[in-house]
């Protein structure tokens, strides 16, 4: 495919679904037709502009899984994963930074020069580590550079999640589930959902990302992705020890906060104030909650 | 009265314990038990300084034999109620916020109720239902009582990640001073014992990993025996409540460090809790030299740094307008500047502005294409800084500015960010020692004292910690 020269055309843009699977689809028409989009983007974001034609490009499975396969294949495990991991950035350039260094970085490898290599005889010219890992280590370059912070801005808001789901007790005859809402800027509940199984194994839950309507199920044998709208959720009330749970985390919070020491622009920044709806900490103590 | 209230007098009671951190230790979950802890930590909530909470900070009990002069639970202290916890309470509390993910695991500390080997029963009681019971595998940070029997100590060890002793002050002359109850002994003592047996056990444990031996199969030792203390021992000082300078208090962190492989040292700016005529009255605290100290503290633990090179006799106290990279940087000016596309990593790290991240990264990118300013810029290291330090491909990008000590120090100097709120933003830039001129009468002449003890430079005892 790479033989053709693929048409510049600055004048398109490719709408995807906003699913990593129809992201991957559009990277895949874009070699299947030989052109060169302008932009990748999701549909529901998509701003036209004068002159420019926009293609909606249908997501295909199995075009997906070609381009992963094709991935990993030539860019190595490493790259791969965090390929996967720009597909559920929530940035609106993820798809254009994704697709312009995919294309860097596959047209790095098939131009590979083992003329300097002192491996080239062994090796019989298949790609080598050092040559998978040139692009996504040429972290500077300006087709590399979109693609490494949308990664990096996945990975933090990984660890955000892991910070700050809180769980809820809910309990009635019958029904047990743990409970927690989320707002992630990208969809991360697929990359944090093991973290969670594995400390949480013992306790059926359901991390909720209300942003993006999707939930991470552990049943206490499996886990479940759902896409899940807020009406769809039916959830037991809570249980008899969330009211004081609650109550002693609060108060926790509360009294461990050193007054000499107030700094609440660090607290912003460490901990973005966009979090703060869904920490329990945070709320107010509801009065039917509280102790009696 | 009830767990809440409990809960709040003895989480009240052990803020001042600034160590709040579940790393050192990677266990997976297992399945059909609760927890897993990873080495990178985690905080789960940040308290209106800004400080971060991962663990159940608590004590299990605030009721204190002791009677130590800056500590809010001392004996004499007629103003605090008192209340202990059970273990049965704590471990229940602990488990349901853990289930709740507010936490990583259980800090556990305590006042000395009866004797310590009593009070050091107690936790072991608390630790044993969360270990056993419940079959926790989340991080346990315990804090060995001084004066405990080293039995129990033993056995907290296995049951806990992390254990520290706190020294609170960092000095011999000041501990007597302040803390009647304890001695340089009492307290340097359990350390020493515990980073030896935290050798012991990670050497043995090697041993059985090795599998040199052909074990029949009954005879095969279980795998499933805790190890002691696995993420290390840590320790805490209070800055401020006594004349030390830093120098004394780094090269103290450094030699614990070195001789006792503690994993981290804190330092606790003094904080009037309590009022006492020993201890300074002034409302000022240290936090700028609580800062500079972790400052130095990282450059110790990261960075690749003597101790003797960021502080010495002469200069005893950190600058506290530079940093103390910059002010090894402005102090070293022969060393600079450095070629960013060829220099080792070592040397990347001493150049101001340029972090661990920001080394690892330029050693990164600068396999695939030479870095000019252009690509330095994208980085993210703090260019604004590192330029004076740096040339990239041959160019030298602090041009504009003399390359001498003080236009350098001008460009480097920087306010400590302290917020806009509370003490910090309207405190006064004044000498770190004028605290000490402000004591009241009453006070002058314990503390002087304390300062003509100690001695000019710190002599290495026979345990090779200077103390």
């Amino acid at each position: 495919m790479s033989a053709v020269e693929p048409q510049i055309s600055t004048d398109l843009a490719y709408l995807y679904d906003g699913t990593p699977e129809g992201l991957l689809s559009a990277i895949f028409a874009a070699y299947a037709r030989h052109e060169d989009p302008a932009e990748v983007t999701r549909a529901d974001a998509y701003q036209p502009r004068l002159l420019q034609t926009a293609v909606t490009i249908p997501t295909d499975a199995a075009h997906a899984e070609r381009v992963s396969a094709g991935i990993r294949k030539r860019l190595g495990s490493y790259a791969h994963r965090q390929v996967m991991k720009s597909t559920l950035s929530g940035r609106p350039d993820a798809g254009i930074a994704l697709y312009r260094f995919v294309r860097f970085a596959l047209d790095g490898v098939d131009r590979r020069d083992c003329a300097s290599c002192r491996f080239a005889v062994d090796c019989a010219r298949r790609t080598c580590k050092r040559q998978k890992m040139a692009a996504i280590n040429d972290v500077t370059h300006p087709r590399v550079k979109p693609f490494f912070d949308a990664v990096r801005s996945v990975d933090n808001e990984c660890e955000k999640i892991r910070q700050f789901a809180r769980f809820q007790h809910l309990k009635e005859e019958g029904r047990e589930v743990w409970f927690a809402r989320v707002n992630p800027k990208d969809a991360v509940v697929p990359l944090v959902l093991g973290h969670f199984v594995e400390r949480f194994n013992v306790q059926p839950f359901i991390l909720y990302d209300e942003a993006h309507g999707v939930a991470g199920v552990w049943d206490g044998n499996r886990r479940y992705l759902v896409d899940a709208d807020e009406g769809m959720l039916s959830l037991p009330p809570a249980g008899a020890d969330e009211a004081l749970m609650q109550d002693a985390w609060r108060t926790f919070y509360r009294v461990l906060s050193v007054e000499a020491r107030y700094n609440p622009e660090l607290r912003r920044k460490l901990m973005p104030k966009r979090f703060w709806k869904n920490l329990t900490e945070l709320q107010p103590d509801v009065p039917g909650l509280r102790r009696s | 009265m009830d767990v809440v209230q409990k809960l709040e007098i003895l989480a009240d009671a052990a803020k001042y314990d600034v160590a709040c951190t579940s790393s050192g230790v990677d266990r997976a979950g297992k399945r059909g038990q609760l927890g897993a802890a990873s080495s990178a930590g985690c905080c789960h909530s940040f308290t209106e300084d800004g400080r971060c909470v991962s663990l159940l900070k608590v004590l299990m009990t605030n009721v204190c034999e002791y009677d130590c002069a800056y500590c809010v639970n001392r004996r004499s202290n007629p103003d605090v109620q008192r209340t202990c916890f059970t273990p049965r309470e704590l471990a229940d509390l602990t488990i349901g916020l853990y289930r709740r993910n507010c936490i990583e695991g259980l800090f556990l500390s305590s006042g000395v109720i009866g004797s310590a080997d009593g009070t050091t029963e107690l936790m072991i009681r608390a630790l044993s239902i969360l270990r056993e019971e419940h079959g926790f595998r989340g991080y346990i940070h315990a804090k060995a009582v001084p004066g405990t029997s080293f039995e129990l100590v033993q056995q907290l060890g296995l049951l806990a990640d992390r254990l520290s002793v706190n020294l609170e002050l960092p000095s011999a002359q000041s501990l007597s001073l302040l803390c009647p109850d304890k001695t340089r002994q009492s307290v340097l003592g359990p350390m020493k014992r515990i980073s030896e047996s935290i050798a012991e056990d990670a050497e043995s444990r090697s041993l059985a990993r090795r599998r040199t031996t052909v074990y029949l199969s009954d005879a095969r030792p279980r795998r499933a025996a805790r190890a002691f203390a696995p993420a290390g021992q840590s320790t805490q000082m209070i800055v401020g409540a006594t004349p030390e300078t830093d120098w004394q208090i780094l090269g103290l962190a450094a030699s614990l460090y070195q001789k006792m492989q503690l994993k981290r040292v804190f330092f606790s700016a003094y904080l009037p809790v309590v009022e006492d005529a020993r201890l300074p009255s002034s409302d000022h605290v240290q936090l700028d030299r609580e800062h500079r100290l972790y400052q130095a503290d990282w450059l110790l633990r990261f960075y690749g740094f003597n101790v003797e090179e960021i502080i010495d006799a002469r200069n005893p106290d950190l600058a506290t307008d530079v940093d103390p990279k910059a002010n090894w940087a402005l102090n070293h000016l022969d060393e600079f500047p450095v070629e960013v596309n060829t220099c080792p990593y070592e040397t990347l790290l001493r150049v101001p502005g340029i972090g661990v991240r920001g080394a690892k990264l330029i050693v990164r990118a600068r396999r695939q294409t030479t870095l000019g300013e252009g690509e330095l810029r994208k980085l993210g290291i703090a260019f604004k800084r590192a330029r004076y330090f740096i040339t990239c491909n041959g160019a030298y990008l602090g041009r504009g500015v003399p390359f001498e000590k003080e236009a350098l120090h001008a460009r480097l100097s920087s306010r400590i960010d302290g917020g806009g709120h509370g003490r910090r933003a309207d405190k006064v830039a004044d000498g770190q020692l004028s605290l000490f001129s402000s004591v009241d009468a009453a006070g002058a002449p314990a503390l002087d004292a304390a300062a003509a003890l100690l001695p000019e430079a710190a002599p290495a005892l026979e345990d090779g910690v200077a103390f």
